[in-house]
Formats: structure tokens, sequence, C-alpha cells
């Protein structure tokens, strides 16, 4: 029987043969991570890591593609055909896709020149959209009712705390404004992270200390007097909800 | 069968908002997404649910794609496996088993896929094989079904801090022999 320092010994032992190597650690840490193990805090340092450390990226690369080959026991199921129509509906039905089809149609109408004009602003239209230069995760919620007749997809940046709020589909009635609560993972009661600019895409900063409870937390709406919740706690109907998760 | 290259040249043409590739992208890999959503969650509505936040996740993360360096189907899959281990966690009713809900025999890869799949399939195989076996059952487990520590340690009768300081340990040799 080994007494216990010479666990120690060994432990040390594993950690000087990979100096200048990934540490031990976070070898075993981004396996944990790739297999979903970590609890909700331990998840989101590790994102936050994986922000700033390539290393680490690799690592998790590593982890994801030895892993997936235990995916060939997932067995392939034809999904019902009505969800593909629903995706296309949540992706492409908003207001966003409504303009580009107006350019379309503009095109048609008035020859080749404009629809190379329209085409064109299209595309400005279109391309911020597409230039993300971070590598680092984010976090997104699709916040909606279930009757979808409210939906609201919100980016969180965990660095800077904003959230950025695109209204898709919805608004409160007149009188009325839209609250957004955190419902943390395990928290009691949800918190109040601000009233819901009125315009369509704005954003709200959620305060540091709030930050780390943001990932697997739920996001909540309500229907609110102007002003927000007088008391702290939702006093209108919650409208719609989603979970906030790591891409 | 859709190739490998075929299934990389959708994510990136998605990733310029190419509707058109993203539904091609669809009908190739919705079946494998919606498998691994099932088999996780175990709840067919919920799949159902999370197979789109998995679909809208790939529109919006396909720019992503292109500088990650994942092959195209660890990258689908591993969205998928993710999301869908996001909802199990923040569900707290059990869900009922799966064969009441959907016939998972009802199909399998093909023969093409069968082959390209088993030298990697092998080497897991191997790997696991290697490592005791509650820590190897720990590992499929974990993946498969997404299951917790706490899972993990109730299955194998031991604490759950035990669990983890063994499974980190069985970790380091599967990454080796993986690597």
């Amino acid at each position: 029987m080994a007494p216990p320092q010479s666990v120690e010994t060994k432990g040390l032992f594993d950690l000087m043969t990979q100096a200048g190597d990934q540490p031990r650690d976070d070898i075993a840490l981004a396996g944990e991570y790739a297999l979903h193990l970590l609890d909700a805090d331990s998840r989101f340092a590790f994102e936050q890591r994986l922000r700033d450390e390539p290393e680490l990226r690799n690592l998790l690369r590593e982890w994801d593609e030895g892993l997936v080959s235990l995916a060939t026991e997932m067995n392939e199921v034809e999904p019902p055909a009505a969800i593909k129509r629903a995706i296309e509906v949540r992706l492409f039905s908003s207001e966003k896709a409504d303009r580009e089809r107006w350019f379309g149609r503009i095109g048609r109408w008035i020859g080749a020149a404009a629809l190379v004009a329209a085409a064109f602003a299209l595309a400005m239209y279109v391309a911020p959209s597409f230039t993300r230069p971070d590598v680092g995760p984010n976090y997104l919620a699709e916040i909606a009712a279930d009757d979808r007749s409210v939906v609201v997809e919100a980016v969180f940046d965990p660095d800077t705390g904003e959230i950025d709020l695109d209204t898709m589909v919805g608004a409160p009635a007149e009188g009325r404004v839209f609250e957004l609560w955190l419902i943390a993972d395990g928290a009691p009661a949800p918190v109040s992270l601000g009233v819901l600019p009125q315009t369509g895409t704005d954003g709200l900063t959620v305060p540091e200390v709030l930050r780390s409870a943001m990932l697997g937390g739920t996001l909540a709406i309500s229907d609110e007097p102007p002003g927000g919740s007088p008391t702290g706690a939702p006093t209108g109907d919650i409208v719609a909800v989603g979970l906030l998760t790591s891409s | 069968m859709t190739s490998t290259s075929d299934i990389e040249t959708f994510i990136l043409r998605t990733a310029m908002g190419d509707r058109a590739a993203f539904a091609a992208l669809y009908d190739a890999t919705s079946a494998k997404l919606f498998g691994v959503c099932l088999r996780v969650l175990n709840n067919r509505a919920e799949a159902e649910d999370v197979l789109q936040d998995v679909f809208v996740r790939i529109w919006r993360k396909a720019d992503r794609y292109a500088v990650n360096g994942y092959s195209p189907m660890t990258w689908l899959i591993t969205v998928a496996r993710n999301l869908a281990i996001d909802r199990l966690r923040a569900r707290k009713a059990p869900a009922r088993p799966i064969e009441d809900i959907y016939d998972l025999a009802a199909s399998g890869p093909t023969p093409e896929e069968a082959a390209a799949q088993s030298s990697e399939r092998a080497q897991i195989d191997r790997c696991l094989d290697a490592l005791e076996s509650k820590y190897a059952e720990s590992v499929r487990g974990a993946y498969l079904e997404g299951e917790t520590y706490q899972d993990l340690a109730e299955r194998a009768g031991v604490p759950i801090n035990t669990m983890r300081t063994w499974l980190r340990r069985s970790l380091l040799k599967l990454k080796d022999c993986l690597t």
C-alpha cells in the first residue's frame, strides 16, 4: 500500500513531464468540458479562458474530435417535415427577411441595373451581421412565447456585460413595457435586468455581480407598467422565456 | 450519400447567407443531429425543439466554423449535443424511457458511413477498453446520455469526489491514447 506522499510525488512527476506542453490539469479539464461534466460556474470560467487561450481551444478541439466517434452510437432519426419549415420561419420570416424580399421585388420591376443596385444595397444591409471576428464563445438566447407572439433574440457578451436585444416579433401593449429578468440556475427568484428599450435593437448592461450567473440561466420577459415593475419582482404576465446558452 | 466535403461546402456557403446551401445542409445532416438530440434528451418534443435551436445556431455561427478548425460533422454534432445537454440540465423532471417514444432501431449508418467511421470508432473503443471499465462506462454515459458527475457516482456506487478524481485520471490516459 502506497503512503500518501507517493501519490503527491506522482502528481508532481506528471506535471513535470508535461513541462512546456499542456498542463495535465488543463487536459483533464478540457475533457470534462467536452463531456459537459463541469458545473455551470466552472463551465463559464472555462469558456472565459477559451476566448483568450488558443492552445486551450486546440485542446478542446482535439477532445471533441477524439470523442465524436462515440456519436456513431446515436442513430439517425428522420425529424418531422414541419421542423425544417419552422426553422426557416424562425430565421427568415422576420422583418429583415421582408426587407430582403422587398429589395428583390423592386429588382424585378425596374430592370437589371436596379437589380444590381438593389443587390448591392442588400449586401450592405446583410454584410455586417456576417463580420464577427471574435472566436471565443458568446451567449445566445431566443426568448419566445409558446405561440411565438413574442420573439426576442438576445446576445450576451460576458466581458462587457452587454446584452444586445433584437425584438423579432411582438411589442408591449399601449402604455405597458417589457421587462427582462434573469432566473439564474438554482436561484430562488428572478432578478430584473431592466426594461427593454422601445426601439427594435438595443442593449442592456448586466451588473458585474450577475454576469457569471447568466450562463445556463433562463431569461424571461414580463409585461409591466411604464418604468418597469415597482416591486422588484414581475407583476404582470411572463410573456416569453428562453435559455441562455453558449455557442 | 453526401460527402464530408459537400457538408463543409454547405457550411461555408451558409456562412455567406446562402439559404439554399443551408437547406441542403439541413437535408444532409438533420437526421443525424435529431438522433443526437433524441439520445441525450430521451424526449421527442424536447428533441424537436432543440433541433430547431441547433439549426438556428448553425445559421448564425457558420461564419465561425471556418476559423475553428473542426471537421464538419464534429462541429455539427458538438453544437447539437451541447444544446441538448443544456436543455437536459435546465429541466428537473425525469423523461419517459425513449423506447416509449420512438423506435431508435429504425435506421443506422449506411455501409459507406459505417466503413468511414469504423477506423475512428475502433480507436475510441480501443482507448476506452484500456481504461478501468467503470470509467469507460462513465465516459460513455457522459457523452451519450449527458450524465452528470452525480449520475456517474451513483451508478458506480462511489462518492462524487472519488468519481471526479478517478475520472480525471482516466481522461488523461484517454487523451494520450486518442492523440
